[in-house]
């Protein structure tokens, strides 16, 4: 008991003297378990909203789409009801196909699809407001009359003809917009539709004043909702031409709008945890000295070595597990508009699965570790002497390091020989980089595809959301990722800088002026910066590769080689502040303060 | 001075002369002062004194004085006995130390001057020792002899800065008072 | 333009410390002078201000008040980076904790100044194996500092103060992390400079060291109490120092 009041007021000692550094620690945890649960928990929404619109829509488990029109065609998709597997039906109703325009001249396709004025048993819309169909009156489905801009008393032109808006509903009959027309006319492939309501007489009276393509349609409820397998095997056959969508396919194409957008966030969390580790692992190796100090100190008064793991390991899980919380939180909090970009679906998103929140914690955990596990060990290892009386580092001799700054001109060379005290630091700032160039790139290439608007004809009056969310949430991860480089490299040339003051207050002592003092120091940040860029490039579009399906456009070389050149000159100008501010400190206190 | 003579006999009889060069050799500079004579003064003592014996030696016809002394038993005694001695000088601090006390008292003199005078000599002193032991190779006898010197000159100005500050404070006590 | 051919030159020097009632005046109204070719020692307690006035002198710290000339030119007025030349030429330091580059070997340490003020690598190099062979080193050129003792650490040092040629040598208590022997070894260097000419400010505790020089200013809470010509002395005999007579 004795000992865990111990840990617990040690931990919040070293917190309350660090809290720049628990801070970082906490955003970045959180940032990337953030990302991760929304990553790994967008199915699951999408799936919780499909279901509960099909609920509260009384959706139908399987619809029949007959792909053509005619008696023959009718009585064949009404025998369907016979099914002694059929508890319920709706239809066969029309669907038609035209245009809608609307008063600011937008235009897209559209299926009508002709209902009763009072809803039957299954496939009844929800009016989420105005009221149902009427007759000379139409109904917009949200997901499209959000796209189109579009609400209650406003007019539409459908196929020429005007008609006022009477009301907005959703449905599970259909997927979520642009996917409403389930197939094209006369069964072949359909273009990006939204979906509109009338009465039966008015969609019959549509179709024909334009002699408009038709499909007959009915939906069925089923006794057994997840046989639907069964009942599409019983009805499928060449007698027929019909097309059946069961409510699972329905589910699944809805995710179609989402597909990029979970490799962008789960690979988007890996490179943020990345990040994270570089981050936090530059913060602890910073503090590694103090860290082994203390460690000494505890064992003089008798700590055991697991009691100083604990104390070490406690700070940065309690830190860690805490930014997973709140990321879960955030998590939580924002995926129901990160799952549903379109107003299709209703209902709220469930609680984040166990499994999502078991893998966010992992990865808080495994950050917390992976990032400290080199000073725990080394504070527990050092012997308890050595660790009183431990020094910045032990200096290594890198006669490399000497050969490599004799091929450049004095103030670098002079630099490189006096900051480059760790050659682990400027590995993780390759890596930093490179992870920003990564995320350039790729949104980049992303912003090079060509996408197809909704409108008619591909027109791009109507946005193509699925490209638009896609980018969106790409330029998130990318300004998360290009924060945390950021402040990646803010702390990574304060820790050179903290390190090298000595070598460089003694350099000042022999002459050097404060900038070169400054330059010396960007210098040993810029170098792997510059490596770092130089391979994120290419890693980058291969990171893309992998992850889109079709052929990738590669955005123009010259943006590239510019994102890899402006992340470089950006580091340069973020180590330019702290080298600046460390070659300011007067000489005498900082030797004096060495020497203490 | 007599002791040191005695012993260095000990080994075997010699000449004054080669008593002499041994002294220089051990002393190094700080035997260069010392008068050729001395030894010779020293010599004829502790002949009288009975504690040597000189002999002629049969020697070279052209240098006839040369004589070879030697310890008599109660030479051999004598040495034994400054072997066994654990006697030290005793710094002599008492009279400096009276002699600040009785110009302060008498208000002949201030003290802080005097102490400074006094260890402006002794820095001189020190200096003169230094600059000798930084001459000597590493590891020669007389750089011993040498490095005592000087630590004994250095701790005679740490007692002199230790009169320096209490005789100022005694000053400013005076003042203040 | 050096008129009195001194190489370091104080006027009314002052340096204060902290603020309100916590301010000290680490250095109190300091004259002085200090002529070419003279080794002066500077004495005191610690915490006299005798590491500030070094620092001054050699352009680490600013004055509060007063004037500080270097080889003929006043340095307290200078910028950062004229200041940063100024000493590449002009001031050699060496001080108590040695101060070397710990990642870099004695002859890289050494070079270091010489790459500073401009020279060719080539030139450097050659520099730094004279400078170690004169300090007794040369087979150590290639160590790094942890390797070496501490005598040898200090040597290191003043080779790399003397590597530009300096006008003059500021050392801030050489000696203080060395034993006699270490001690010894590094003020016969100084003892040789100082007879080839070279100019020399040591601020000292130790008595031996003071002892060596031509000149000693004793200093109190910021100010001179005592300036002591010891050089040229009536020099007496050595036997006077130790009782020979009978």
């Amino acid at each position: 008991m004795g000992s865990i009041v111990l840990v617990v007021r040690l931990v919040l000692a070293d917190v309350r003297r660090h809290k720049v550094q628990a801070a970082m620690l906490l955003l970045a945890v959180t940032v990337a378990t953030t990302t991760l649960a929304l990553g790994l928990s967008l199915r699951g929404v999408s799936d919780a909203l499909y279901e509960q619109t099909r609920a509260a829509t009384a959706g139908p488990d399987v619809v029949a789409l007959s792909g053509d029109t005619g008696p023959a065609v009718t009585s064949a998709l009404a025998s369907l009801a016979d099914d002694p597997e059929v508890i319920a039906h709706h239809g066969p109703y029309r669907i038609v196909y035209a245009d809608l325009t609307t008063r600011d001249s937008t235009s897209s396709p559209v299926v009508v699809h002709g209902f009763a004025e009072t809803p039957g048993a299954v496939n009844r819309p929800l009016v989420t407001s105005g009221q149902w169909v009427r007759s000379g009156g139409t109904v917009l489905e949200r997901g499209f009359a959000t796209a189109l801009g579009v609400g209650v008393g406003d007019r539409v032109t459908i196929a020429d003809r005007s008609y006022p808006v009477v009301g907005i509903a959703v449905t599970a009959a259909t997927s979520i917009y642009p996917w409403a027309a389930q197939i094209g006319p006369g069964g072949g492939p359909s273009d990006y539709s939204g979906l509109a309501w009338m009465t039966r007489s008015d969609a019959r009276a549509l179709a024909s004043s334009q002699d408009l393509p038709v499909t007959m349609a009915l939906d069925v409820e089923l006794r057994d909702p997840a046989a639907t397998d069964a009942f599409l095997d019983a009805h499928r056959g060449p007698a027929l031409r019909v097309n059946f969508h069961a409510w699972q396919f329905t589910a699944e194409q809805d995710m179609v709008i989402l597909k990029n957008s979970q490799p962008i966030l789960v690979v988007g969390s890996w490179l943020l945890s990345f990040l994270a580790i570089t981050g936090v692992a530059a913060l602890a190796a910073g503090r590694a000295v103090e860290q082994t100090r203390r460690a000494g100190l505890l064992k003089t008064v008798g700590a055991t070595p697991g009691l100083i793991a604990t104390v070490l390991l406690t700070e940065y899980l309690a830190l860690a597990l805490a930014g997973d919380a709140l990321g879960l939180v955030i998590a939580r909090l924002t995926v129901p508009a990160i799952a549903s970009p379109t107003a299709s679906r209703i209902g709220d998103a469930a609680g984040l699965g166990g499994a999502t929140v078991a893998t966010a914690t992992v990865l808080a955990v495994a950050v917390a570790v992976l990032s400290t596990l080199r000073p725990t060990l080394r504070a527990i290892r050092t012997a308890t002497v050595t660790a009183l009386t431990a020094t910045a580092h032990q200096p290594r001799h890198r006669p490399w390091l000497t050969a490599l700054s004799s091929l450049l001109p004095t103030p670098l060379l002079l630099g490189l020989r006096l900051t480059a005290r760790q050659p682990g630091r400027a590995v993780l700032q390759a890596c930093s980089t490179a992870t920003t160039v990564i995320a350039i790139i790729a949104l980049l290439t992303l912003y090079a595809q060509p996408e197809r608007g909704y409108g008619l004809d591909g027109s791009s009056a109507l946005p193509n959301l699925r490209g638009e969310h896609d980018r969106r949430l790409m330029l998130a991860v990318t300004i998360l990722l290009i924060a945390l480089a950021v402040v990646n490299t803010i702390t990574l040339t304060w820790t050179t800088a903290i390190e090298a003051r000595a070598n460089m207050a003694i350099a000042r002592t022999l002459g050097a002026t404060p900038g070169q003092i400054s330059a010396g120091l960007s210098t040993a940040q810029l170098l792997p910066g510059l490596a770092g860029a130089i391979i994120g490039v290419p890693l980058g579009i291969v990171m893309y590769w992998i992850f889109s399906v079709g052929n990738t456009i590669p955005p123009p070389m010259s943006r590239m080689l510019g994102a890899a050149l402006a992340t470089v000159l950006a580091t340069a100008a973020l180590t330019a502040l702290p080298a600046r501010l460390a070659a300011r400190r007067s000489v005498a206190q900082s030797l004096s303060a060495e020497t203490a | 001075m007599q002791d040191a003579v005695l012993a260095m006999l000990a080994k075997e009889p010699t000449h004054g002369y080669d008593l002499r060069a041994r002294l220089r050799q051990i002393l190094g500079p700080l035997g260069e002062s010392m008068n050729p004579g001395q030894i010779y003064v020293t010599l004829a003592r502790l002949e009288r004194a009975g504690l040597v014996v000189c002999e002629r030696a049969d020697g070279l016809p052209e240098r006839p004085e040369r004589k070879v002394y030697a310890l008599t038993p109660a030479g051999q005694q004598r040495v034994a006995a400054w072997l066994a001695e654990v006697g030290w000088p005793k710094p002599d601090l008492a009279e400096f130390h009276l002699k600040l006390a009785a110009a302060a008292a008498a208000r002949l003199a201030d003290p802080v001057q005097l102490v400074a005078a006094q260890r402006r000599e002794l820095l001189r002193r020190l200096r003169e020792a230094q600059q000798a032991a930084l001459a000597e190779p590493a590891g020669s006898g007389a750089g011993l002899l040498l490095e005592g010197v000087a630590l004994r000159l250095q701790a005679d100005l740490r007692w002199l800065d230790a009169c320096e500050r209490a005789w100022s404070k005694a000053d400013d006590e005076v003042e203040g008072g | 333009m050096n008129v009195s051919g001194a190489a370091v030159r104080a006027c009314g020097l002052v340096k204060t410390h902290g603020q309100g009632q916590s301010r000290v005046r680490a250095v109190d109204e300091v004259d002085l002078e200090v002529p070419q070719g003279q080794m002066l020692a500077v004495m005191g307690p610690s915490g006299c201000g005798k590491s500030t006035l070094l620092h001054l002198l050699g352009g680490l710290e600013r004055p509060t008040d007063g004037e500080v000339w270097v080889a003929g030119r006043r340095i307290d007025t200078l910028s950062e980076r004229a200041l940063a030349r100024m000493r590449r030429r002009s001031v050699g330091f060496v001080f108590q904790a040695f101060h070397l580059v710990e990642e870099l070997s004695a002859a890289e340490n050494v070079e270091l100044p010489a790459l500073l003020a401009g020279r060719s690598r080539r030139q450097a190099r050659r520099r730094a194996s004279l400078l170690l062979e004169r300090v007794g080193l040369a087979d150590r050129a290639r160590h790094l500092p942890s390797q070496l003792s501490g005598g040898q650490r200090q040597r290191v040092a003043v080779a790399r103060a003397l590597v530009n040629d300096p006008l003059v040598v500021l050392a801030d208590e050489p000696t203080g992390n060395l034993d006699t022997a270490a001690t010894l070894d590094v003020l016969r260097i100084f003892e040789e400079l100082r007879s080839a000419g070279q100019t020399f400010v040591i601020v000292t505790h130790d008595e031996r060291v003071a002892a060596t020089a031509d000149r000693l200013v004793s200093m109190r809470y910021g100010m001179f109490v005592d300036d002591t010509r010891l050089a040229g002395s009536h020099p007496r005999g050595l036997g006077g120092l130790i009782g020979l007579e009978g």
